[in-house]
């Protein structure tokens, strides 16, 4: 027994041993660290990014002021100014539309609140900013957002009768509403 | 006992609780008192039920087929079952047939989230539909500015087609087609012409009736709401003002709530954009040497008027000062103002809007019964079995005091007699003259002669109470006596009426059991208008009713506190209570309260105020609110009474003509933006509420008072407008509690008596004489200045939603007049007499009297001009409602009119 003791010692055997992990990975040299920003990760297919506004595929908003996902959101992100529609008088829609993402948590709750499906989560995720006030966002900047996430636009609502879409002929010059 | 005991309740069981509640009572109203909600929709507790919508299915035991809760009175022992099967399955297909046809709107519908379809969907149906067919589609129409309409959400309750049928009588609204085309019109090409109400807004329980002015602005859960009183009129409606972040969004009412019951008039449910209008004043301003303004801090604004007033003070007296203060303010403001007048300055030269003819009123009221309040209330006025209105134009002006006459004649079936210049003719908004069982049309000058006519007819019947010859002869002798020497031929010449149109007024009068009389702006803002209510007064001794309960007289308040601006004190004859000037007892004990002599000199009304500053009396005046120099006459020439003080402060909400001439300006808050309490013009003290942040740097008034006696040494010091409440409640009787007086004064027999035996001999022979002669020439029109439903002073000309009902003045003629002057609707018409003229356009109104044309009073246009200024001798009130016109076509259009 001694003498193995010995032979171990003389030979650094224990140490060899040790070290037969590193040479190994010394050898099969394989990366874990992804070189962001060289590298990206694949997401996940319902992976929840930053937050979009929609359009129809012919141009017009999707949105129509109903504030469900002000309602809905849980750190009170979002800010919805309705008003009527200038022109189609008892139409609504979102005059301003504010979304403040240093509070965002994702969670997506206001996609799943939206009626008309005017909301959703790209796959964007590079928004670090040095200035925080730049995520503040506005209607124009969150439609952009889904302008460039979701070049393939839904078909705009056919309504069931034309009619819903017109406002009645018999009154010429209908007022807008006060202001 | 115990018999009549079970006569008067039956027994009834709904979903195994046991409640006893009166016969004639409906199922569905029974379980809400024991505490279950059946789901219903048409059914409303102010309306009759029309079981139209079969929402509240109940099963009762012992009949075979479900009933209808809303139409089903409950019977002895019945056993109602609310929440079985069988009725559970007929609510679920009811709701399953009203979704077949309904969008799914909610996310922009404005009733989302407060909607009685949503929340019962939500309670009694399966998510999914079975129904494949498409759904019912209206053409959208346009309906009117403020009101929109929605009909593919309509459910065909038919509830705003019978509130404004059965509750506001206008019926403006009636179902057109068939089934489920059925839609809700209005009965005209062009858009809904009405009283605005907005009571089918609030009364829809779906969104097909939806308020246009904040249409898209909110949802119901983002409002914050402030239960307060409206400011528009002395009715006192509660009103819940709803904000989001400090911005006005809308008004609305809850049934049962407040002395309107929930029911608001156009004033009270559109026109809240008043107090947010963008020229509100935001700072104090000082006037500068060139005659502009500068803002400034309150600090030196504040420090300006109390080194100027001390100076004044020192250098002229206390008397050299005068104030003048709206009733639109608060108790607790006018409290405040009067004791800073008093305490502080040291003067009794103090009155408010009040004396443009409420005081009348009081004065007459307290003269001969001792009391300043209605005798009567709301409630009395429902179960009245006659009444009879003088003068009084009561659905414009005093729109729910309207609705409670209404509701005596259309649902107890209580007569009324209408002494009044409106012609009964149904128009676009309702006209208490249509449901009046005798109507006396009456020449606005006249109202005091017809009043005259109504009690000659009665002594000439014999109708006066055989107790009141022996309790008071002379009083019944001279009255005989006085109304003897107007023979009938003089009534008739000026009334174009005779003996027989009295005949049967004065009977259905005398007979009454329960009679209210209600008298009016025409009444107490015309000459003789404290005599004419007096007269009144006499009446009721005359014909046995004085005293009785559910019988008196009410006189209509303008505006909203004017009857509180008179218990304040805030008045030239009164003290706090109100209690005359010279009252010893109620000085020593104010002087208590207030630790601070009371001043002896004599008070000074507004119309003295004036001559006394034009003389160079007056140095100084404190205007909070008011706005003479807009409000009187030309003839009353106030800006040039005004520019000779030495100085003048202003508090208000906007720079108007009367600010133009302050030397320094304070910004005040409206009453959305204060506590404190108003009183309407019933007596009930009722809270107002802060409903929103104070714009700009305004403050309320009662802190300026505040702060303005710290800096001049005598400081009077309130944390928070309860206290002030609490002194008013230790100074004046009738503030004990808020809310309706459960009790309302009695009158004083020992007044009474007095004024029996003594003193009605002072005056009775001026007041039931008659000189006036009919000077008006043919060619000339009565031109009278008058109220309009859809607003109230200048004020509610700067709330957008009324201007969209109405936006400017039109001289309302009647269509002879018009065709006799050539007129035709919409012309441009020039207005002349020896005072001056003015120009506007005609709109021809079938209920004006023929030689008479209504302008509305809020709307100047030079009219104001034209008007004679004649000041009472008694009550020194100012009449300036009435003169005469020509009223000549104009060629040439006017430019930027109409
Ligand atoms: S994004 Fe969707 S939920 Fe939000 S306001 Fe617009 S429509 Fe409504
Ligand atoms: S009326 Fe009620 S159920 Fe119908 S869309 Fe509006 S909120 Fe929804
Ligand atoms: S707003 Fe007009 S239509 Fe509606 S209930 Fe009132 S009066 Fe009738
Ligand atoms: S508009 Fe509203 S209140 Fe009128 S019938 Fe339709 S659902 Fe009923
Ligand atoms: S103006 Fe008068 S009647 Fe109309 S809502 Fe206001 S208090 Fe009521
Ligand atoms: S509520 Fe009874 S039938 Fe409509």
């Amino acid at each position: 027994m001694k003498f193995r003791d010995w032979i171990k010692t003389i030979t650094f055997y224990e140490i060899l041993l040790g070290m037969k992990e590193t040479i190994k990975h010394l050898v099969h040299y394989k990366p874990i660290t992804l070189q962001y920003p060289h590298e990206k990760k694949p997401l996940a297919e319902n992976y929840r990014g930053m937050l979009a506004l929609l359009r129809y595929d012919d141009g017009t908003e999707k949105c129509v002021g109903c504030d469900l996902c002000e309602a809905a959101c849980p750190s009170r992100v979002i800010r919805v100014i309705s008003t009527e529609v200038p022109g189609e008088p008892t139409k609504r829609y979102a005059k301003e539309y504010y979304m403040d993402m240093t509070r965002c948590l994702f969670c997506g709750l206001c996609v799943q609140a939206c009626p008309v499906d005017a909301l959703g989560m790209t796959r964007e995720y590079e928004w670090a900013v040095y200035d925080k006030r730049k995520l503040h966002l506005n209607k124009e900047q969150l439609l952009a957002i889904g302008d460039r996430a979701f070049p393939v636009r839904e078909k705009q609502l056919e309504f069931q009768h034309p009619n819903v879409a017109y406002f009645n002929v018999s009154f010429k010059d209908i007022p807008e509403k006060a202001n | 006992m115990a018999n009549q005991e079970s006569d008067k309740f039956v027994t009834i069981t709904v979903d195994g609780i046991t409640a006893r509640v009166p016969p004639g009572t409906l199922v569905i109203e029974a379980a809400r008192q024991i505490g279950v909600m059946i789901p219903h929709f048409c059914y409303h507790p102010k309306l009759a039920p029309d079981a139209n919508c079969r929402m509240c299915l109940v099963e009762i035991e012992k009949i075979p087929k479900l009933q209808t809760s809303c139409s089903t009175p409950v019977a002895e022992g019945m056993v109602v079952k609310s929440s079985v099967p069988n009725v559970e399955e007929a609510r679920k297909s009811v709701l399953e047939f009203i979704l077949a046809n309904h969008p799914l709107d909610c996310p922009v519908c404005d009733q989302g989230g407060r909607c009685d379809l949503q929340d019962f969907s939500h309670e009694y149906t399966p998510t999914t539909g079975r129904f494949k067919e498409l759904k019912r589609i209206f053409p959208k129409e346009y309906f009117s500015p403020l009101i929109e309409t929605q009909m593919n959400r309509c459910i065909q309750c038919l509830r705003c087609v019978r509130y404004c049928d059965q509750v506001m009588d206008v019926q403006a609204l009636a179902p057109s087609g068939r089934g489920t085309m059925t839609e809700i019109k209005h009965f005209s090409i062009h858009e809904l012409d009405c009283e605005f109400c907005g009571g089918c807004v609030q009364i829809c329980p779906v969104g097909a009736i939806t308020s246009r002015l904040s249409m898209y602005d909110f949802r119901p859960w983002m409002l914050k709401r402030a239960d307060t009183i409206c400011t528009y009129c002395g009715d006192g409606c509660q009103i819940t003002i709803q904000t989001k972040d400090n911005e006005l969004i809308e008004v609305n009412s809850t049934h049962g709530a407040g002395r309107n019951n929930g029911d608001l008039c156009p004033r009270g449910y559109f026109g809240y954009h008043a107090s947010v209008h963008a020229d509100r004043l935001n700072h104090p301003l000082i006037r500068q040497q060139d005659g502009t303004y500068a803002e400034v801090t309150w600090e030196d604004a504040l420090e300006l008027i109390a080194e100027r007033f001390s100076q004044i003070k020192l250098a002229h007296g206390a008397d050299a000062f005068g104030g003048l203060i709206t009733s639109r303010c608060t108790n607790e403001e006018l409290y405040l103002f009067q004791k800073f007048m008093r305490v502080v300055l040291g003067t009794n030269r103090i009155d408010s809007s009040a004396r443009y003819g409420h005081i009348n009123g009081i004065q007459a009221l307290r003269r001969v019964q001792g009391t300043h309040r209605w005798t009567v209330t709301y409630e009395d006025i429902v179960a009245a079995d006659t009444l009879l209105l003088v003068g009084t134009n009561i659905t414009e002006t005093n729109p729910i005091t309207g609705l409670k006459v209404k509701e005596a004649v259309k649902k107890q079936g209580a007569a009324l007699i209408t002494i009044e210049s409106l012609l009964p003719i149904r128009g676009t908004i309702s006209n208490i003259t249509t449901l009046a069982s005798h109507h006396v049309p009456v020449h606005p000058d006249y109202f005091g002669l017809a009043v005259l006519g109504l009690i000659k007819s009665v002594l000439e019947q014999g109708l006066a109470t055989a107790s009141l010859s022996e309790r008071a002869p002379t009083f019944v002798q001279s009255i005989r006596s006085a109304v003897g020497k107007v023979p009938w031929e003089t009534v008739e010449r000026h009334l174009g009426l005779g003996r027989d149109t009295f005949v049967e007024a004065a009977r259905t009068f005398s007979q009454a059991k329960r009679v209210i009389i209600l008298a009016g702006q025409g009444v107490l803002r015309a000459p003789q208008g404290s005599d004419v209510v007096t007269n009144l007064l006499d009446l009721l001794i005359l014909t046995g009713h004085h005293g009785r309960p559910g019988c008196g007289l009410g006189t209509l308040a303008e505006e909203n506190n004017d009857q509180g601006a008179v218990e304040m004190g805030a008045v030239a004859e009164y003290l706090p209570g109100p209690s005359e000037l010279g009252d010893q007892t109620a000085r020593k004990n104010l002087s208590k309260i207030w630790g601070d002599e009371i001043p002896q000199s004599p008070g000074a009304t507004l119309m003295d105020m004036l001559e006394e500053a034009r003389t160079g009396r007056l140095k100084a005046m404190f205007i909070v609110g008011e706005n003479p120099v807009a409000t009187l006459p030309p003839q009353a020439k106030v800006e040039e009474s005004l520019d000779g003080l030495e100085f003048l402060v202003c508090q208000e909400l906007f720079l108007t003509e009367t600010a133009k001439r302050a030397h320094v300006v304070l910004p005040a808050c409206s009453y959305a933006e204060k506590d404190g309490t108003f009183t309407n013009t019933e007596g009930c003290v009722q809270s107002v509420r802060r409903a929103m942040e104070p714009i700009g740097e305004s403050r309320p008034d009662w802190e300026v008072f505040s702060a303005l006696s710290l800096l001049m040494g005598n400081p009077i010091e309130y944390g928070e407008a309860k206290e002030i409440f609490k002194e008013i409640r230790s100074a004046i009787s009738g503030y004990g509690l808020l809310g309706p007086s459960a009790t309302p004064p009695r009158i004083k027999d020992e007044v009474v008596d007095r004024y029996l035996q003594e003193g009605f001999k002072t005056d009775v022979e001026v007041r039931y004489a008659f000189e006036q002669e009919n000077t008006q020439p043919d060619e000339m029109l009565t031109l009278a200045s008058v109220q309009s439903l859809f607003h109230s002073g200048k004020f509610s000309t700067r709330a957008k939603g009324l201007l969209q009902i109405q936006a400017s003045g039109f001289l309302n003629v009647n269509p002879v007049d018009a065709t006799r002057l050539g007129l035709a609707d919409g012309d441009p018409v020039r207005l002349s007499n020896t005072r001056g003229e003015a120009t506007t356009k005609v709109k021809l109104l079938d209920r004006v009297p023929v030689g008479v044309a209504f302008f509305p009073e809020h709307f100047d246009q030079n009219i104001r001009g034209l008007f004679s200024l004649e000041t009472d001798p008694q009550t020194r009130v100012p009449y300036f409602k009435l003169t005469r016109v020509r009223v000549d076509r104009m060629q040439e259009e006017i430019p930027g009119k109409g």
